[in-house]
């Protein structure tokens, strides 16, 4: 027991940090799920994308040598620039292609098409990288790889300390930059006024004069963008990916936006460390908590999957949302 | 020349003909209303107007250029301003975004400052609610609010969908003061009403419209004495 | 660009009935039918291992249930093909046999998931976990892993129960997997269709999960290794395990379940699922009992899925969790996408089509490729995924009603949940149309 609780901090830490992830991931799913009341079941390939293309600006700097030379926030700034410009305009091209024909047909033909664009992406990429690099499993070129401790604190009479690699503070802090960058983009700009008006009633959007295509195609963009940021922080942070990071982190990610409450920005970030903090708690305590019987990191994909059911069973509408049907 | 022309305008809801052949004007300057019984087709023919339904047949002109092929959100940079059916609020919005909504098409800078002036002068009521939620709007207040709204695009020409249904009688009177009022001002006004009696009492002119075809027009003061209009839409003998 | 998206645009939307009608003229269908049926036996029995024969012989199958000659002919004909011909040139070549169990397991799945999918509009996205149950209650007991945590059998069945547990299981695999799909049923029903297709997505997951690491606190499931060897049915003593026997019991399964299908679809219950499908609320209205009749359809299915997964687990002689990924679900989903959402036939051909490209002409075409020398990284046995997310996209955007619609309703899919919500008092979707 003391033994537990004396790990509690650092498993927090590690929660919030998937958490923060998450929550970046979700945003996409549910800003698209605000306009369009759809799933956009390929964001999380999206997402792996911006993770291989962070992969390949770190390997080029790291074949440049400007990984060591020049500051590590420039490699980061570049790393993650490239990776949310290719994944945002991946997410323009997905919508017009594979979603675009489909508007106003009923609710599952966009999303088995979906369903579909996911698959293929994920072989894409797989089919890419094996062509590339030979191998489709690939070790991220370092950066942000050192460990900040703190303490040790003298705490019930033992030293405690913490902690924190670089990569988990990078990945909080960009994280929340982006989370308050988009609030604030939605809420005050007249874009982000015209995103919300469209979500809310399309046609009288369009009376307005706001062009209901664009404002679209502008959420996948923005959706796809903070995808492929969170793709590159997850290749920084644990340094190895393969084409199949995106599906299961996509599912969870979905379950953060829904339990925040579908359609709700801040929602989707309350929901996504949440999630994080429940899976990491989960991941450490089962195995004590059943004397090894379960074991917990082989179960902690389930969490995920049983706080979705759970939310939709019992609170549909999530911790922030309204009841299931409306809109943002 | 018209400012706004119909010829001929036929629409569809898949097998559904709503517009069978609609030809109407509407001159600068004037108030125009299009009257008829439930499902006519009245709304349709507004809808087709601002773009949001896609004629099958017929042309729609306005000052002369054809607008039946744009997007609704072309149509509204030209100069209709379509307030819709049932008011259209935007809920989730502020009484203050929906009414910068209205200003989207505009890019003077202090165009949506001044505008939201203007139509807190015209209705002092949004003042006071500037920083609710549209959706906790009354009735009446949601009415104005998209009265105002479609106005801060200065419009061209001004379509209402009946915009006193559902209001109180004191309410309806004080909308069709304003109607008059704006028109006094120079709006170009195509009021589609069912309180008929009201609507040929403001208008110049008007078209009684009969499942998708214009069935009567003329001066409103004509198609109000008009026996078969008494009969049909004014509940006099 | 726009050349292919025409191209692709014309060859999918040839109508399905025109070939019907090439068959249907009285004298000349009887003609070409027998000759349809002797060319292709020939072609079959000449070239055994030929992906082309194969292909030839389940299109003669496919022309005869459209001829228009005497019903009792046509059985004829179909039996000669599917009980003569097949099973002689698997003598012949073993693979064929093989080939011919796994199409027939996924039709039979394809007809299990349209009845969740098609008829009753529900998206399933975990449908393989019910094949798992299946496959694992029979496993389980068909070889040394019961004897892992169970003493009895330790000590009276270390091997497995034996070849008679087969139909002693079937029973129980279909009660099994159906149970699993009332479990997961009840909570989902009420659920908007989106969410219910990510619910049983992660009920998929969970299942695999479940699988990979129930080999402590005691071991149940075998683990990630999984289970193996499994031991093969008898039946009056026979072994039923070689792919020329197991050949019929598919072949029996496959056509029962079809049969059930088409009696499911033309009982109370299908009309049901129907009526609901084209109008939710004018058949609540008239008292069709919705979550009942839906749930009923979803467990349904599920038990089909089990079934065959029991025919999975002795074909493949080992299971593991691998094995029930949601690629496999996917795969399914494309192939009742491809066939015809709620069309029996469609279906069956879309199953077959795929079938035969995953376990036929893919392989053909990478050990072609690497006689070539071309490097591995275009091997093509591994392009499923992306061939199934083609599959879901392209018919999705030029034909969603699939290669041989239903014919009962048009509008299949558009029926499957009502269109996006229109925003009260007009046509929100109709913008810009
Ligand atoms: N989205 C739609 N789909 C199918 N038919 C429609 C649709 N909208 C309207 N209609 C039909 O078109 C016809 C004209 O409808 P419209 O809304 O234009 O009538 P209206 O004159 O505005 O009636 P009201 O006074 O009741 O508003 C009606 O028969 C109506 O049923
Ligand atoms: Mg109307």
């Amino acid at each position: 027991m003391e033994e537990g609780l004396r790990i509690l901090p650092q498993i927090l830490i590690s929660g919030l940090v998937i958490g923060f992830l998450y929550a970046v991931v979700a945003l996409g799913y549910t800003m698209v799920y605000g306009v369009l009341e759809f799933i956009n079941f390929a964001h999380s390939e999206i997402f792996m994308f911006g993770a291989f293309i962070g992969f390949e600006v770190l390997m080029f700097l790291q074949k440049t040598s400007l990984l060591t030379t020049l500051p590590m926030v420039i490699s980061l700034i570049l790393t993650m620039l490239a990776a949310m410009i290719f994944s945002g305009a991946l997410g323009w091209t997905v919508e017009r292609l594979a979603y675009r024909p489909l508007r106003g047909a009923p609710r599952l033909v966009p999303l088995i098409s979906a369903i579909g664009v996911s698959f293929f992406l994920q072989d894409a990429a797989r089919i890419i990288w094996e062509a590339l690099r030979g191998n489709w499993q690939l070790a991220v070129p370092p950066l942000y790889t050192g460990v900040l401790t703190m303490g040790p604190w003298q705490v019930a009479g033992a030293p405690l300390q913490l902690q924190v690699p670089y990569g988990a503070i990078v990945i909080m802090v960009s994280g929340l930059i982006m989370m308050f960058s988009l609030i604030w983009f939605v809420n005050k700009t007249k874009v982000g006024k015209a995103m919300r008006a469209v979500a809310q009633d399309r046609s009288t959007a369009a009376l307005m004069g706001v062009n209901v295509d664009r404002i679209i195609s502008t959420t996948f963009v923005i959706g796809g963008a903070l995808g492929g940021a969170a793709g590159s922080l997850f290749a920084i942070r644990y340094t190895s990916i393969t084409p199949y990071i995106g599906f299961i982190l996509g599912v969870k990610a979905f379950t953060a936006a829904v339990f925040g409450g579908i359609g709700n920005l801040a929602g989707a970030v309350i929901g996504g460390l949440l999630l994080g903090i429940f899976e990491a708690l989960g991941t450490a305590y089962l195995g004590p908590l059943t004397h090894g019987a379960l074991k917990g990191p082989e179960y902690k994909d389930i969490f995920a999957f049983l706080i979705l059911i759970l939310v939709l069973v019992f609170k549909p509408a999530g911790l922030l949302g309204r009841t299931v049907g409306e809109k943002v | 020349m018209a400012l706004l022309e119909l010829e001929n305008v036929q629409t569809s809801y898949g097998a559904i003909r709503a517009l069978k052949g609609i030809s109407l004007t509407v001159e600068q300057g004037e108030i125009v209303t299009l009257i008829g019984s439930n499902g006519a087709g009245k709304s349709t023919t507004l809808k087709t107007i601002s773009g949001l339904l896609r004629p099958s047949a017929g042309e729609i002109r306005l000052g002369g250029q054809r607008i039946d092929q744009l997007p609704p959100h072309r149509v509204t940079e030209l100069g209709i301003g379509h307030v819709p059916e049932g008011r259209r609020i935007f809920p989730r919005l502020t009484v203050a975004e929906n009414l910068e909504m209205g200003a989207y098409t505009l890019s003077e800078k202090n165009a949506v400052a001044d505008g939201i002036e203007r139509s807190f002068k015209l209705f002092p009521r949004l003042r006071e609610r500037a920083k609710q939620l549209g959706g906790t709007l009354s009735g009446g207040e949601q009415q104005m609010l998209a009265m105002a709204r479609t106005l801060m695009m200065k419009p061209k020409i001004l379509m209402m969908d009946e915009p006193s249904m559902g209001l109180a009688p004191i309410l309806v009177e004080q909308i069709f003061e304003i109607i008059a009022q704006l028109n006094q001002t120079g709006v170009t006004i195509l009021l589609v009403e069912q309180n008929a009696l009201k609507a040929l009492d403001v208008a110049h002119r008007g078209y009684v419209i009969q499942t998708g075809e214009i069935a009567l027009d003329g001066p409103a003061a004509a198609l109000r004495a008009d026996p078969s209009v008494r009969l049909a839409y004014l509940g006099e003998i | 660009m726009n050349a292919i998206k025409k191209g692709l645009k014309s060859a999918l939307s040839w109508p399905a009935h025109r070939f019907a009608q090439l068959l249907t003229a009285e004298r000349t269908a009887l003609v070409t039918a027998l000759l349809v049926t002797v060319l292709a036996s020939a072609y079959q029995v000449a070239a055994p291992a030929s992906g082309l024969a194969i292909l030839c012989t389940l299109g003669a199958a496919l022309a005869l249930s459209y001829a228009g000659i005497k019903p009792w002919l046509r059985v004829v004909l179909m039996t000669f093909l599917l009980l003569g011909v097949l099973p002689y040139a698997g003598t012949l070549n073993p693979g064929v046999s093989s080939l011919m169990i796994q199409m027939f397991i996924y039709i039979a799945l394809a007809l299990g998931l349209n009845l969740v999918v098609g008829f009753a509009g529900l998206l399933d996205l975990g449908y393989i976990a019910f094949f798992a149950g299946g496959a694992y209650v029979y496993s389980i007991f068909a070889s040394s892993q019961a004897a892992k945590f169970l003493p009895w059998f330790a000590a009276n069945a270390p091997q497995g129960l034996g070849g008679w547990w087969f139909w002693a299981a079937l029973p129980l695999a279909l009660l099994v997997a159906a149970f699993m799909g009332i479990a997961l049923g009840l909570p989902v029903m009420r659920m908007r269709g989106d969410y219910l297709a990510i619910v049983t997505l992660g009920f998929g997951e969970v299942i695999q999960v479940i699988a990979r690491n129930l080999d402590t606190p005691i071991n149940i499931t075998g683990g990630a290794p999984g289970i193996a060897p499994i031991q093969a049915p008898t039946l009056f003593g026979m072994d039923m395990g070689q792919p020329t026997s197991l050949y019929y019991i598919g072949l029996v399964f496959v056509v029962l379940t079809a049969i059930a299908m088409y009696r499911i679809e033309h009982s109370r219950v299908g009309r049901a699922l129907a009526a609901m499908r084209e109008d939710d609320i004018a058949a609540r209205a008239m008292g069709v009992p919705l979550v009942k009749m839906k749930l009923l359809a979803f467990a349904t299915g599920a038990s089909f899925s089990g079934g065959m997964g029991m025919l999975f687990a002795v074909k493949q002689h080992f299971i593991n969790p691998d094995t029930f990924g949601f690629m496999e679900s996917i795969g399914i989903l494309a192939m009742i996408i491809l066939g015809g959402l709620g069309s029996i036939r469609g279906v069956i051909v879309g199953a077959a089509a795929v079938t035969l490209l995953r376990f036929q002409f893919l392989p053909d075409l990478s050990a072609l490729s690497a006689n070539w020398g071309l490097p591995s990284a275009i091997d093509l046995t591994k392009y499923q995924p992306l061939i199934f997310g083609l599959i879901l996209i392209v018919m999705m955007i030029y034909r969603q009603d699939g290669l041989i619609p239903a014919t009962r309703r048009k509008e299949n899919i558009a029926a499957l949940e009502g269109p996006l919500p229109v925003p009260a008092g007009g046509t929100g979707t109709s913008v810009a149309k």
